[in-house]
């Protein structure tokens, strides 16, 4: 103890000595400089200072007093920054609490990284009900997770190439795949997870795949230019849609299950009356094969009508509206009901593979491979914020109807998953 | 009678069948995927995707490599009669091939490589053909590199009127103005480091956005 002092005393000495000296010949040379000699001897003598103070003090005191300003002003300005920031960064991703649900998008960082896919993920699904998410993948499997926790639940095998698609019934009870092996798989989601039916027909890949909202049948879309109809209970195809001029790369059906969107290579968005297979609108705008339509739901008639409001003038559509990405770096917004595209989004710098509309009704959200998600907001017709989602090409996203989360999938194998605020 | 031009796959010296295995994963590839870009090509071609720069500037867009190890013309030949180009649509083709058909006559290599770039424009006549010049090898200048030299003048010639074919020669850029090529660059004075591809690849970079540019305009 007493040597520690000891050598605590010296560091003391060491330090603080010349500190002091050099105080006091700064006081010294600022009394000389000024002409008192009476206090500046007087000084001399009680701090024992003999002889002439040196030219390095010269100015040295009014120095320290204007840089203690100088440096005081200097820290208010950048707390004053810091402020800002640091509400810029709260109003910027605020808390859930603050805002309504309608305006929740998703914030980076992710919540989750999920991997386990040894290929590229292909899709990306919630379940309606539970706290689950399906990824489909070209590894030729179809794996569940706990969007809430992360964790991996299992994986469904038996395709025997990549899986293209999936898409659940509005229950969750069934899920339903398809595959490039050309066969379209239902799945069991009440108890075991089985593989309850493979239906073949199609000649060639299939790519998309959707439930109609009854539940007891599913619609699909090939490479073989063809979608079919088939019956959930007996497994047979019950009828054939021909148009399209190439490969039918998605379907979807509307919330009312009367119309069938399907987005294809040869450029076109069609939508067929579900009842008589004709084909009700063919959408031409796009200048490459369009990768993916979503339609939307009843809340966005809002947020579309004044998007495309002229002076004063809201607009008067009335739908159903469908949303298209495409190769050609778009997304284009259409009104089905008069066959016109509303307007279209450009910003993704690549493909864009997966589009749909914000539960609120007044977003847009869009996946790409630019490795991007983007929002886009409806009224303003602009991209509102832009997520470094992956590594690679993303390829899929779903945004939970009820839950404040959105999923994505990519190339790099990984599943993502964001926590939206 | 020259052997560069007639297809053939390569002779199995190793017995373990990588070659034609790595070929029919192609042709299984070409049938699913949709590049816009297809590479084709030997070692140079199949090592770039191995490199960061593949990543960075050709996987974005949209590119498939069909590189394999030490193929001649012949095989490359082989490949794409066997249907290797015959389910896709590439806007671009990429193509170095003829630096292995090492005991070959300039004349025979280079009239091979005018073979494949027609064989390319037979599968996909909207395509626009990349030809890599033929890479120097060697840190000194020597007969191999004189006559790689020798076949990239032939093919410039053969090539020069040509619709739908662009040459370039970014593999200059590797020697140095005394003729030396460095290790930075090339190690073994053949193959590339990450620095030497970015050196020839990055005009090829250059080449196919302004191409693809072009092809927009058109659209239009």
């Amino acid at each position: 103890m007493f040597q520690n002092a000891t050598i605590a005393e010296k560091i003391n000495l060491k330090v603080e000595v010349p500190h002091k000296k050099a105080i006091n010949k700064a006081v010294a040379d600022y009394l000389r400089s000024n002409g008192y000699m009476t206090a500046l001897e007087g000084l001399k003598k009680d701090a024992d200072m003999p002889g002439e103070v040196e030219k390095k003090y010269g100015g040295l005191l009014e120095k320290k007093w204007t840089s203690v300003i100088r440096l005081q002003k200097k820290v208010m300005e950048l707390e004053t920054k810091l402020s800002e920031a640091e509400k810029e960064y709260i109003e910027g991703a605020p808390t859930r609490g603050k805002r309504l649900p309608t305006e929740w998008i998703p914030r980076p960082p992710e919540k989750h990284c999920l991997s386990g896919h040894r290929a590229s993920v292909t899709k990306v699904i919630f379940h309606p009900m539970f706290n689950l998410m399906v990824s489909a993948s070209e590894d030729a499997t179809i794996k569940v997770w706990d969007y809430e926790t992360g964790d991996y639940e299992r994986s469904l095998k038996g395709h025997t190439d990549s899986v293209q698609d999936i898409a659940f019934d509005s229950h969750g009870k069934l899920l339903v795949s398809c595959s490039a092996d050309m066969s379209i798989k239902l799945w069991d989601f009440t108890q075991g997870y089985q593989c309850l039916k493979t239906m073949h027909g199609h000649d060639h890949n299939v790519t998309g795949v959707a439930f109609m909202p009854t539940g007891d049948f599913v619609i699909s879309a090939s490479r073989d230019k063809t979608i079919k109809m088939w019956e959930v209970a007996t497994g047979y195809c019950v009828k054939t849609f021909t148009g399209h001029r190439e490969w039918v790369r998605q379907v979807k059906v509307s919330p009312d299950g009367s119309l069938i969107a399907s987005c294809s290579n040869d450029h076109t968005v069609r939508v067929w009356l579900t009842s008589t297979k004709e084909c009700k609108a063919e959408l031409r705008d796009h200048e490459h094969v369009v990768e993916c339509v979503a339609w939307a739901n009843d809340s966005c008639r809002v947020a579309i009508n004044e998007s495309v409001s002229t002076d004063n003038k809201r607009g008067t559509y009335e739908g159903p509206f469908l949303v298209s990405g495409s190769r050609d770096k778009t997304i284009k917004l259409w009104d089905v009901g008069s066959g016109i595209c509303l307007f279209t989004l450009h910003g993704h710098d690549n493909w864009v593979r997966g589009v749909m509309f914000h539960p609120g009704g007044k977003f847009i959200i869009s996946a790409s491979d630019d490795k991007t998600l983007r929002i886009w907001d409806i009224v303003n017709k602009r991209n509102t914020k832009t997520i470094e989602a992956h590594s690679h090409f993303c390829t899929s996203l779903d945004f939970h109807r009820t839950q404040p989360y959105v999923v994505t999938g990519s190339v790099d194998k990984t599943v993502k998953v964001w926590e939206c605020r | 009678m020259n052997k560069c031009v007639t297809p053939v796959a390569p002779v199995d010296n190793d017995g373990d069948g990588r070659w034609i295995s790595r070929h029919s994963r192609m042709l299984a590839e070409a049938k699913e995927k949709e590049p816009d870009v297809v590479f084709i090509g030997d070692t140079i071609i199949q090592d770039l995707q191995q490199r960061p720069i593949w990543n960075d500037l050709f996987e974005p867009l949209h590119s498939l490599n069909f590189g394999m190890f030490n193929d001649c013309t012949e095989h490359v030949l082989y490949r794409i009669q066997d249907g290797i180009l015959n389910n896709i649509k590439p806007k671009v083709v990429v193509l170095h091939v003829g630096t292995f058909n090492i005991n070959d006559k300039p004349i025979h290599v280079a009239e091979a490589i005018v073979k494949v770039v027609e064989e390319i424009q037979n599968k996909l006549p909207n395509a626009i053909v990349i030809v890599l010049e033929l890479l120097p090898r060697g840190q000194m200048p020597n007969p191999l590199r004189e006559k790689n030299d020798k076949v990239n003048d032939i093919v410039r010639e053969k090539l020069a009127n040509s619709p739908n074919v662009e040459i370039i020669s970014s593999g200059k850029t590797l020697l140095q103005a005394d003729g030396v090529m460095s290790h930075h660059d090339a190690p073994d004075y053949f193959t590339l480091t990450d620095a030497g591809f970015r050196k020839v690849f990055e005009p090829v970079h250059e080449l196919i956005l302004q191409l693809f540019g072009e092809n927009e305009e058109k659209n239009f």
